[in-house]
């Protein structure tokens, strides 16, 4: 318990944290002035107007997808020049789509809380992910560098402890951060939606939709803390993982991808870990494989396919515990000079 | 061997690198310190003994050898007695925003010592008004202070000092010398490496000295000392091509130099002025030559300086293999090599 206590206020006081904090709210700051001044609340008039868009808008969706049907029964229709019909009508069908307009997309200069806190909580958790891993990665890496975990050996001589413990206290520390920041986030915008824009149709649909990126936003973070962590404990260095990272991104993502590409292998996106980052936040991820209508020569292929976020956890899962035991078993067995 | 507070037999230890391939750092050394000694360690740089302080204190592995400390096996048993050790290895580094207060304050909190216990220690070792100033400050001196400090934090039975006056002005020098002195009073056993070998001298009970990665002599620092006395008198005469033939003459060893002679292998100097005075020749200067333990050092170590070559480290000469022009056979002068 000593030993977590020293670690959390060692953390806690470090210099590049407090850095990353205070960059943090500088950039919740910023967001959310500009957005405080760039709205107003709606007038009764303009959400009036809004909701007859909407409404017209399904109108019209209801009417394509209507004729549609007619088409495909042979029925008499009224048929526009340009107008296009898809084979399949179920894909103009009003409810089998994602979500329908609503009076919120025809607002104008009103900031709309169900419309914007998806994209700001993305943007929330790719700065956190970013200070998990920059954070993980500085306070072993410093530690390591400048000789405190070689003090702290000769106080507590159990490696294996006093890195699990290091890692453990990182891990509490970054989703402390994480849930307060995220949460202040997401109230402050919701207040701001209150009093100078517009909150918009909020139901249970759309609060889970939302707990659920949050929920896999701060696992991400973790992961990302994690990984820093683990690969600068092997390189003895914050520099390691950040060299490893951009080595990494250069050399498979940018590079594997061209020469993947180049002899046209199936479904490169799969290799790349970047499409399982994104379909553990986004839930699911589509990609569309220019290798898999090849051999079609005629009719409709779908070339598309599918990444969810169970075996993107698996693969991140896999991955942080593949970085995480080697670190730790190489820690174990290192000669500290 | 009897039972001591360290106890070290057969140590050894290679380091592989790519780079610079295989060094053997220590070759089968052996060290023993019982409870109440003020132990000097000495070697020339490069001649082990980081290593062997760092294999004894569980942050390098040893390739082969038995250790233990306050009875304890190391480093499996090390955590059991960690509490009782004081150590500082080479130049301590520590985490340059940190305060000096806070550096000792988070070790005190890891170790479970009482944070009180800090001002005592900083105040000990002279930086009670520099506490809480950052370590990046500081002067190394002061950061060698403040790594005393954090080796007696711990109020510690057994004290490892690796090079502790490091830095130190004369001032800092003669306080570490004292402090030392009255941890020794107080029942503290000390381990000492250091260069200086005149604080050795003045503060070392007992002296262990290492080259190549083996121990060369060791024992109290009197009886090595009094190994290396050759009873040598340096003799001052007007005449000194006369004095030489007397002295020779009367089947003493006499070694001829610019302004004086050394004569060897006399026990009582009053044979040297009665062998010249009955012939006329009268003497200006008859001063004993005592070793020090400088000379012992270099002589056991093979690393006095010679003009025009310059030294590389940890240029001493293997036990048995003469390099200076005195064909010194160190197997045979060793108290107990």
């Amino acid at each position: 318990m000593n030993l977590i206590r020293a670690e959390v206020e060692r953390l806690s006081a470090r210099r590049f944290v407090q850095l990353m904090i205070v960059l943090l709210m500088l950039a919740f700051g910023v967001t959310a002035a500009t957005t405080l001044a760039g709205s107003h609340q709606p007038t009764a008039v303009e959400l009036a107007a809004a909701q007859r868009q909407a409404t017209a808008n399904i109108r019209g969706m209801e009417l394509e997808h209507a004729r549609c049907l007619a088409r495909e029964r042979g029925e008499p229709f009224r048929d526009d020049p340009g107008l296009y019909l898809p084979s399949d009508c179920s894909e103009l069908d009003p409810a089998l789509q994602d979500r329908l307009p609503v009076a919120a997309d025809y607002l104008t200069g009103v900031f709309t809380f169900t419309r914007q806190a998806e994209p700001l909580l993305y943007f929330l958790v790719a700065y956190l992910v970013l200070f998990g891993f920059l954070v993980g990665a500085s306070y072993i890496g410093a530690d390591l560098n400048s000789g405190g975990v070689v003090n702290l050996l000769l106080w507590r001589p159990r490696r294996l402890t006093v890195l699990g413990t290091k890692l453990g206290t990182l891990l509490g520390t970054v989703l402390t951060v994480s849930v307060l920041a995220s949460l202040a986030y997401l109230v402050t915008f919701w207040v701001i939606a209150q009093i100078a824009g517009y909150p918009g149709p909020t139901n249970a649909a759309f609060w889970a939709e939302l707990g659920a990126i949050w929920g896999r936003g701060l696992t991400l973070v973790l992961l990302a803390a994690a990984i820093g962590f683990a690969i600068a404990t092997m390189g003895r260095h914050t520099a390691a993982a950040l060299g490893a990272v951009a080595a990494y991104l250069v050399v498979w993502e940018l590079g594997g991808r061209i020469v993947l590409q180049i002899l046209e292998v199936a479904r490169p996106d799969q290799l790349m870990l970047a499409s399982y980052v994104g379909a553990w936040l986004a839930g699911e991820v589509r990609f569309w494989d220019s290798t898999a209508c090849r051999t079609v020569t005629s009719g409709y292929c779908d070339g598309s396919y599918t990444l969810t976020w169970q075996p993107a956890l698996v693969v991140l899962l896999l991955l942080t515990a593949g970085l995480a035991a080697s670190a730790f078993a190489l820690f174990r067995r290192r000669d500290l000079l | 061997m009897t039972s001591g507070v360290i106890e070290i037999e057969g140590l050894r230890k290679t380091f592989h690198s790519l780079r610079r391939g295989r060094r053997v750092a220590v070759d089968g050394f052996d060290l023993l310190v019982e409870a109440g000694q003020v132990h000097g360690f000495l070697g020339p740089n490069g001649s082990g003994k980081t290593t062997t302080l760092r294999a004894l204190l569980g942050l390098v592995r040893a390739d082969d050898g038995r250790m233990r400390v306050l009875g304890a096996n190391a480093p499996e048993q090390l955590p059991q007695v960690a509490g009782r050790v004081g150590a500082i290895v080479e130049s301590p580094q520590f985490y340059g925003n940190f305060t000096g207060y806070r550096t000792l304050r988070l070790l005190a909190l890891a170790g479970g010592v009482p944070v009180a216990r800090v001002d005592e220690v900083l105040a000990q070792v002279g930086l009670a008004d520099r506490g809480d100033e950052r370590v990046k400050g500081y002067s190394l001196g002061m950061k060698q202070r403040l790594a005393v400090a954090s080796a007696l934090l711990k109020r510690p039975e057994l004290l490892i000092l690796d090079e502790p006056a490091n830095g130190l002005d004369p001032a800092g020098i003669r306080e570490m010398r004292d402090l030392v002195r009255s941890l020794a009073a107080n029942g503290v056993t000390v381990l000492i490496s250091s260069h200086i070998l005149a604080e050795i001298q003045l503060i070392c009970d007992h002296v262990t000295i290492i080259s190549r990665g083996r121990r060369v002599t060791a024992g109290p620092v009197v009886e090595v000392l009094a190994g290396f006395d050759h009873n040598e008198h340096l003799v001052r005469v007007d005449d000194l091509d006369r004095a030489e033939e007397l002295l020779l003459a009367a089947g003493l060893t006499v070694t001829g130099h610019a302004d004086h002679l050394v004569v060897s292998g006399v026990p009582d100097p009053t044979t040297v002025s009665r062998t010249l005075g009955e012939q006329g020749v009268w003497v200006r200067e008859l001063t004993p030559l005592r070793p020090d333990l400088e000379s012992v050092f270099l002589e056991l170590t093979g690393t006095p300086a010679h003009p025009g070559v310059p030294r590389q480290v940890d240029g001493s000469t293997p036990p048995g293999q003469p390099t200076t022009d005195q064909e010194i056979d160190l197997g045979m002068r060793g108290v107990d090599a």
